[in-house]
């Protein structure tokens, strides 16, 4: 384990976090902060803003290119279903790994997301630390457990 | 005087005196649209006099949109079809319509149309009022499932904001508060949370609408056991030992089963009384119907709350202890009633409860 840890800390990973919510923004990074590696969260606060910073657009001109993507669904402008199929069409953008984190729990939500090609789909527990527990479970597994496509 | 036999022709003055006095109109027509004879009923009813409705051919007195039918209906009478139950519209004086339903035979050695005709239009109005208030009443029953899906949603959100800052601030700002600062925090942390459980059984009430699913054979033995798996750790915990009688096959939404059973079952674990918890659900064959009951040897309701616990959010003990908000039996009758069945209990306190419901028997939906 120790061994996993080791290798994903050598660079700083980077977090695309997709939410209209400024309230679960400030959660979600507070549930970063106790992670084990170094990492840096970008903020989109809605669908249109994170296609723009994916494709390096307007005032996202400097943007990085996320490693992951933590996605929520219900969005003004553009949601996150119609994110996920523009991220999913696109060749360079298809290979990031996206994670639907939403306070939805509806069933149609969830089969569209995986539909679309989410890998994977988490309703935001109610509850602090579920939810800090909900997050840390994220990154231990896709951030240190799993293998990530190389970034060109 | 000599008896005439029962079955006797009736006198042509007999005859005459009927169809005077008939409250039905009787008619005969002529195979060229005339009418040639009318008792008074039809003046009665309409208004106009027999000679005005002879003068001119009868089909100038029916509902425009009601004329084609009418004489298509006539033609099929000369062509040898009688009309049953064929209903149309007349006009009356007063130049409003009144519904009439139709029973006619021709006579092909007269060449003759007899036709009794019945003023339904009271029961015409009273089926269509009927209609529009069957579709008000559904499309409102619409409105407030969606309006009570929509609200549980909606509000789940902000609430969760509520709690979780709380939350983050209680952890944060720890050794800055003082016992009592702990304290309002802690409160304010435990409404939320009652406010979030009180969302989430509101929500599950209105899915009993909204994720209603079609009624199909359902094997009750497999639910009950599926039910027992779900609860084990409860019953366990409970020291409790679960039993049930044969069950049958019954035409039913089996998820909504499923939590009708696991509703009544919980309840009896969590309302136990000093000794171990026995629970028994039973099935009894009744005309038209199957009959279940949920029994245990739990603490009992006492008679005046019978109706009461069946509410929303109706607790009959403020325990801090025991888990829920009420609404656990406010669903169990919303789903035996969405499967036109009936639910009721028998209870005395300290003697343990009986639940009962009743799954009437049905006839499959059509697939599709």
């Amino acid at each position: 384990m120790r061994n996993i840890m080791v290798m994903a800390q050598q660079r700083t990973v980077e977090i695309l976090l997709v939410d209209d919510n400024i309230g679960d923004v400030v959660l979600t990074k507070e549930a970063l902060k106790g992670a084990d590696f170094s990492n840096h969260v970008s903020v989109a606060r809605d669908g249109c803003e994170a296609i723009e910073f994916l494709r390096r657009t307007g005032k996202f001109a400097d943007a990085k290119r996320p490693d992951i993507i933590l996605l929520d669904i219900n969005m003004p402008r553009k949601n996150g279903c119609e994110v996920l199929e523009e991220i999913r069409c696109d060749e360079d953008l298809r290979i990031i790994p996206v994670i639907i984190l939403t306070s939805s729990e509806a069933e149609d939500d969830i089969r569209r997301s995986y539909e679309l090609g989410a890998n994977c789909f988490v309703t935001k527990p109610a509850d602090l630390d579920e939810m800090v527990k909900a997050v840390q479970a994220i990154n231990f597994f896709w951030l240190t457990v799993a293998k990530l496509p190389r970034t060109l | 005087m000599e008896k005439s036999p029962p079955a006797a022709a009736l006198r042509p003055q007999e005859l005459v005196k009927f169809f005077d006095m008939s409250i039905d109109m009787l008619c005969i027509a002529d195979f060229d649209g005339f009418f040639r004879r009318l008792n008074p009923s039809w003046q009665r009813t309409l208004g106009h006099s027999a000679d005005d409705l002879c003068a001119v051919p009868y089909v100038e007195f029916i509902h425009p949109d009601d004329r084609a039918a009418t004489l298509e209906k006539a033609a099929g009478l000369t062509a040898g079809t009688d009309a049953i139950s064929f209903q149309n519209r007349y006009r009356c004086k007063d130049g409003s319509y009144k519904w009439l339903l139709w029973q006619a035979h021709a006579d092909f050695q007269t060449n003759l149309i007899y036709a009794v005709a019945r003023d339904i239009t009271e029961r015409k109005c009273a089926e269509d009022m009927l209609k529009v208030t069957a579709a008000e009443l559904s499309r409102s029953n619409d409105e407030l499932s969606q309006f009570a899906y929509v609200a549980s949603h909606d509000l789940q959100e902000p609430l969760r904001m509520v709690a979780s800052f709380l939350q983050l601030l209680e952890k944060r700002y720890d050794t800055a508060l003082d016992e009592d600062g702990k304290k309002f925090i802690h409160f304010a942390v435990d409404g939320a949370k009652r406010m979030q459980a009180l969302i989430h059984d509101l929500l599950s009430l209105s899915r009993v609408q909204t994720r209603a699913r079609p009624l199909v054979p359902t094997d009750c033995a497999k639910i009950f056991r599926d039910v027992v798996d779900n609860l084990q750790i409860a019953i366990a915990d409970a020291d409790g030992t679960v039993t049930c009688d044969s069950l049958p096959e019954v035409v039913a939404d089996s998820t909504q089963l499923a939590q009708l059973f696991q509703n009544l079952i919980d309840n009896a674990l969590k309302f136990r009384g000093t000794e171990a918890v026995r629970i028994h659900v039973g099935a009894v064959r009744r005309k038209g119907a199957w009959e279940f009951s949920v029994r245990d040897n739990g603490v009992g309701i006492e008679p005046q709350f019978f109706d009461r616990i069946f509410g929303i959010f109706q607790r009959l003990q403020v325990c801090e202890h025991l888990p829920g908000t009420g609404i656990g039996l406010a669903v169990c009758k919303k789903i035996v009633e969405r499967h036109d069945g009936k639910i009721w209990l028998e209870s005395e306190p300290g003697r343990g409860s009986a639940f009962f419901f009743t799954i009437p028997d049905k006839k499959l939906a059509p697939v599709g």
